[in-house]
């Protein structure tokens, strides 16, 4: 049963739109991620599916209704904003129940339930104080309590861990991942960290310019991109591109661009000779000191599991390579370098699809 | 440099900035004495007895001073005729005024703050009235008031009149009335409470009224439990402001009402014109009683004016 | 686990719903609530506004004196108009106006920006005369033209401070200000500057307070005089707040009312009458309404223009300083 679906939905402010004709399927109970840089509409449909914002066109359905007219609080979603939006007036226990005051529940079940929740988020000792005396991460688990007290079956997030630092950020997705795995519900999670989105979630959207560029898991989006666009916005560093262009020679097809020429691989199609292409190769797929194809060490950066080698090889920019921590090397070194071909990626110049 | 021209230097500096402070202090000084001056002077008038208000030369402190003016204005009886100058019908007593001046301002001020936090609110998140009205929203007080008051008066004493009368068969006028007076003055001082709570509103950040819809609130109870509360402080400076700015109005109560209604500046107006038999003492006496108490909330407030008027003319 | 009841419960709120409860509801939907501050604003807008503007507009091609009823009223297309434009008293009144505003406006423009710099520069008692100095302005401005009357009588303390000059002159020491044409027009013009010279100081005060010290103190490094510090860095700086001064000062200060009636009723002669005070006298004391009506819809056309050119040196000032803020 596919828990919210979003059907042709469109957003204009105006003359630019935000959203142009978004379908996707998200699945009951999974983690969704929609990924993408800023203004990509990945907020935007965040927003009309929560009903902070009415569609121009296209419809929302939850659970098997069309929940278009429906008023945010009626359609049964919670949601956590990018700035916590913790009422700074009242103290945390009145802002965890929130939610029960808008609807008139009593008293005494209040209390116990906000007494639970606080429970499950770690917060009990906060209760009585104020959203400014929490710390960072203290407050997103308030927000959190928040969220889960009004047993919402889909959690909306808009960017929750943007405003935390480093080590917090990643201490919370561990956190989050616990409690999506012991709620059950429906995670839809918006954020523009790439790093975020691989680590956590069931299946990424990769949005651009208000258009699905991708769906799929995060190993699938890794390992196979559908764009160019796709290809470059996960793994760091960002991946290797060449520009050039592809000729058939003796039965197989070779990719040729300044000082590089590659042999490709056989199961490729014919008609792919002759195309102009971008050439596609993560750092951890080049290799250095085998090959026959020459260049000069720039930069070095130490990672300590590996190190990232900058060279130039005669090209319009530096490529990388991710090699062994061992491996002795300086700058200005000569050296040779080869790509591990069957892991490359191919993508039309013009378009950005993916070609292989 | 040697020592001798460093030292030389410093002191010429030192004779510099202390001749550059007194400089400053007379001009302050100066200053000071003007305006403490002409209120020093009423307050000190109120204090005189009749027998003293127009001596040559005049008294810098009351020979004898009483406390009579302030009996009389503040008497519920009529006329004292001891010390009217004048047989005249001048009725002294600071009752009427200060009561009708407290109910219209008072009433005035919390209809426009009630109406135009509303309004800043629609304004603020929905953009009403289009993208440049809250720049504009000021320009209507741009208006001269004698054009208002002509425009108004005709309205209230005419037209209204003859509509209630051809629609209802009654004879409604607004001329001369408490509702009238409360209604233009909700009016003109609408312009102010929107500018202002804008300013408060615009500082709730929104995300907190979607995180409380999000939960299921109404905008009424968004309005209610979120917004009012963050903004409060900020609506007691405006109601604050506003009385004060209708407690001082002359010009549209002169034309619009009396003697029905009469607010105190009516009433002191009323005392000055008299050609004849001017009474300074009462009449400095009800200038006292107008004035202290407004001069100390503009005191309380004054941070909040001196904030709201940087207008952002150089941004930081 | 959350218990799961508020989900399935009813809610209280359901089954003892009132109509007013309903009503409420039905409000705070959001494309209710949305139209709600629309239709307001139209309300306002129509009955505040537009009615009592068009309604002098038709009183205004009448002839008509209140002191006769209403239905001998009859039409008299724009005579009224010409009968203002021709009145001589009308003009030397608007002129008069403009005259006062000026004078006013300048001196408060300089005393206010002189007492803002010194306060600004002064560390000891800056908030005891700042709070002084901000005090005239809040003072009723009915009060202060009494004030001023009992100071500028003959037998006032003005003149007893003046004495000694006097004596010199030869001349009596009791001169009734209020009577001579001139003099009572530079009373009224420095009732004025008395009270609203705190506006200017105010506006300039936040002006100086908000220059950021950092550009100053870069100028003294590179050992800029406090005089080139003053002209090339602070007073530049400071031209959007001495716009917004003269803009907003002018525009009230060409409404000068109070005190004129306070202090001189217009007098002596007519020598002290602000447009406001004889558009004021026209329809109150003579009662000729339409005339009134007349030279209000012509003055509102003399201010629009005005309001329309302040505006524009406003919105300019801010796009300025948007465009300074964003280089």
């Amino acid at each position: 049963m596919a828990q919210i679906v979003l059907r042709n939905l469109v957003k204009n402010f105006g003359h630019v739109t935000a959203v142009a004709g978004v379908n996707l399927e998200i699945r009951d109970g999974e983690f969704l991620i929609m990924v993408g840089p800023s203004g990509c509409g990945k907020t935007t449909t965040l927003n009309m599916m929560s009903g902070l914002e009415t569609p121009t066109s296209g419809d929302i359905i939850i659970g098997g209704t069309i929940v278009n007219d429906l008023e945010p609080g009626e359609r049964g979603l919670g949601m956590v904003f990018q700035d916590l939006a913790l009422f700074p007036h009242m103290t945390v226990f009145e802002n965890i129940a929130f939610g029960l005051r808008v609807k008139n529940v009593a008293d005494a079940e209040v209390e116990q339930r906000v007494r639970s929740a606080a429970q499950q988020m770690h917060i009990s000792h906060l209760l009585q104080k104020v959203p400014r005396q929490c710390s960072g991460g203290e407050a997103q688990r308030v927000a959190l309590a928040r969220t889960i007290i009004t047993d919402p079956s889909v959690f909306l997030m808009d960017e929750p861990l943007s405003s935390l630092d480093a080590k917090l950020r990643v201490d919370m997705r561990t956190e989050l991942k616990h409690l999506h795995k012991r709620l059950r519900a429906t995670f839809v999670y918006v954020t523009h960290d790439q790093a975020e989105a691989m680590t956590m979630a069931d299946r990424i959207v990769v949005m651009n310019g208000g258009h699905v560029e991708q769906v799929g898991a995060p190993l699938e989006i890794y390992r196979h991109p559908s764009s160019q666009f796709v290809a470059g916005f996960f793994g760091m560093p960002t991946m290797n591109f060449l520009s050039g262009e592809i000729e058939a020679a003796n039965d197989r097809l070779v990719f040729h661009s300044k000082n590089v020429e590659q042999v490709l691989p056989e199961n490729l199609a014919a008609d792919l000779a002759g195309r102009k292409v971008v050439f596609g190769v993560r750092a951890e797929h080049v290799a250095i000191g085998t090959g026959n194809m020459h260049g000069r060490v720039d930069l070095l950066e130490p990672l300590g599991d590996g190190t990232l080698v900058f060279f130039n090889f005669g090209g319009e920019t530096p490529l990388v390579a991710n090699v062994e921590p061992e491996t002795l090397l300086a700058a200005g070194d000569n050296v040779t370098f080869s790509f591990d071909v069957k892991r490359s990626h191919l993508f039309d110049a013009e378009n950005g699809r993916r070609l292989n | 440099m040697t020592t001798a021209t460093v030292d030389a230097a410093r002191a010429r500096k030192q004779r510099r900035e202390r001749r550059n402070s007194i400089i400053r202090h007379a001009i302050l000084l100066a200053w000071t004495a003007v305006i403490i001056f002409p209120i020093y002077w009423m307050v000190l008038t109120s204090f005189k007895d009749a027998s003293e208000w127009v001596t040559w030369p005049p008294y810098w402190w009351p020979h004898e001073p009483t406390w009579h003016n302030y009996a009389q204005i503040f008497a519920f009886a009529k006329l004292d005729p001891s010390l009217s100058r004048q047989a005249t019908e001048q009725a002294f007593s600071i009752w009427k005024g200060l009561a009708d001046a407290a109910f219209v301002c008072t009433a005035a001020s919390l209809l426009a703050l009630l109406l135009g936090t509303f309004l800043a609110y629609s304004i603020s998140r929905f953009d009403v009235g289009g993208k440049y009205f809250r720049h504009m929203i000021l320009t209507i007080r741009m208006i001269p008031p004698i054009v208002v008051a002509i425009a108004i008066l005709m309205y209230y004493a005419i037209l209204i009149p003859y509509a209630t009368s051809a629609l209802f068969g009654v004879r409604i006028s607004l001329f001369d009335t408490y509702v009238g007076l409360i209604l233009i003055y909700t009016a003109t001082t609408l312009p102010f409470v929107i500018w202002m709570m804008l300013s408060f509103i615009d500082e709730v950040p929104y995300t907190l009224e979607h995180a409380a819809r999000m939960m299921g609130a109404g905008r009424f109870m968004v309005l209610r439990r979120v917004v009012i509360p963050l903004v409060a402080s900020g609506m007691v400076v405006t109601f604050l402001f506003v009385f004060i700015l209708n407690w001082a109005e002359f010009l549209l109560a002169l034309t619009l009402t009396h003697p029905e209604v009469t607010t105190l500046t009516v009433l002191l107006n009323k005392f000055q014109s008299a050609s004849e038999g001017r009474l300074y003492g009462p009449q400095a006496a009800i200038g006292t009683v107008i004035t202290v108490p407004v001069v100390i909330l503009g005191i309380l407030i004054q941070k909040h004016l001196v904030k709201g008027f940087s207008f952002g003319t150089i941004r930081k | 686990m959350v218990e799961l009841t508020s989900r399935t419960a009813p809610l209280r709120s359901d089954t003892e719903a009132g109509f007013l409860r309903r009503l409420g509801a039905w409000f705070a939907q959001e494309r209710v609530f949305r139209l709600i501050p629309f239709v307001l604003v139209e309300v306002i807008f129509l009955a505040v506004i537009l009615i009592p503007f068009l309604l002098t507009i038709y009183i205004s091609v009448l002839k008509w004196r209140a002191n006769r009823p209403f239905e001998t009223a009859v039409f008299a297309g724009f005579d009224n108009y010409i009968t203002v434009l021709a009145n001589d008293q009308f003009w030397l009144a608007v002129g008069r106006t403009f005259y006062f505003a000026g004078v006013a406006v300048i001196l408060e423009l300089l005393i206010g920006f002189v007492l803002a710099m010194v306060v600004s520069q002064t560390t000891r008692f800056k908030a005891l005369y700042t709070t002084i100095f901000l005090v005239p302005m809040m003072i009723v401005p009915v009060v202060v033209g009494y004030n001023f009357s009992m100071i500028y009588v003959d037998s006032g303390p003005l003149n007893q401070i003046l004495a000694p000059l006097s004596d010199l002159l030869g001349t009596d020491p009791r001169i009734r200000w209020l009577s001579h044409p001139g003099a009572a027009q530079w009373g009224i013009i420095f009732a004025d500057v008395w009270q609203w010279t705190s506006l200017t100081f105010l506006i300039f005060l936040s002006g100086f307070s908000a220059l950021p010290q950092q550009l100053i103190n870069a100028a003294r490094v590179m050992g800029a005089t406090p005089w080139q510090i003053f002209w090339r860095v602070q007073f530049p700086l400071l031209k959007p707040a001495i716009v917004i001064a003269i803009v907003i000062r002018s525009m009230e200060a060409l409404k000068m009312f109070d005190p004129v009636v306070l202090l001189t009723f217009g007098g002596p002669g007519t020598s002290t009458q602000t447009v406001a005070y004889f558009l004021w006298e026209q329809v109150w004391v003579f009662n000729k309404f339409s005339f009134g009506a007349a030279a209000s819809i012509l003055l509102l056309l003399i201010f629009g223009f005005l309001i329309f050119i302040g505006i524009y040196m406003l919105v300019r000032q801010r796009n300025i300083a948007d465009v300074a803020r964003a280089a």
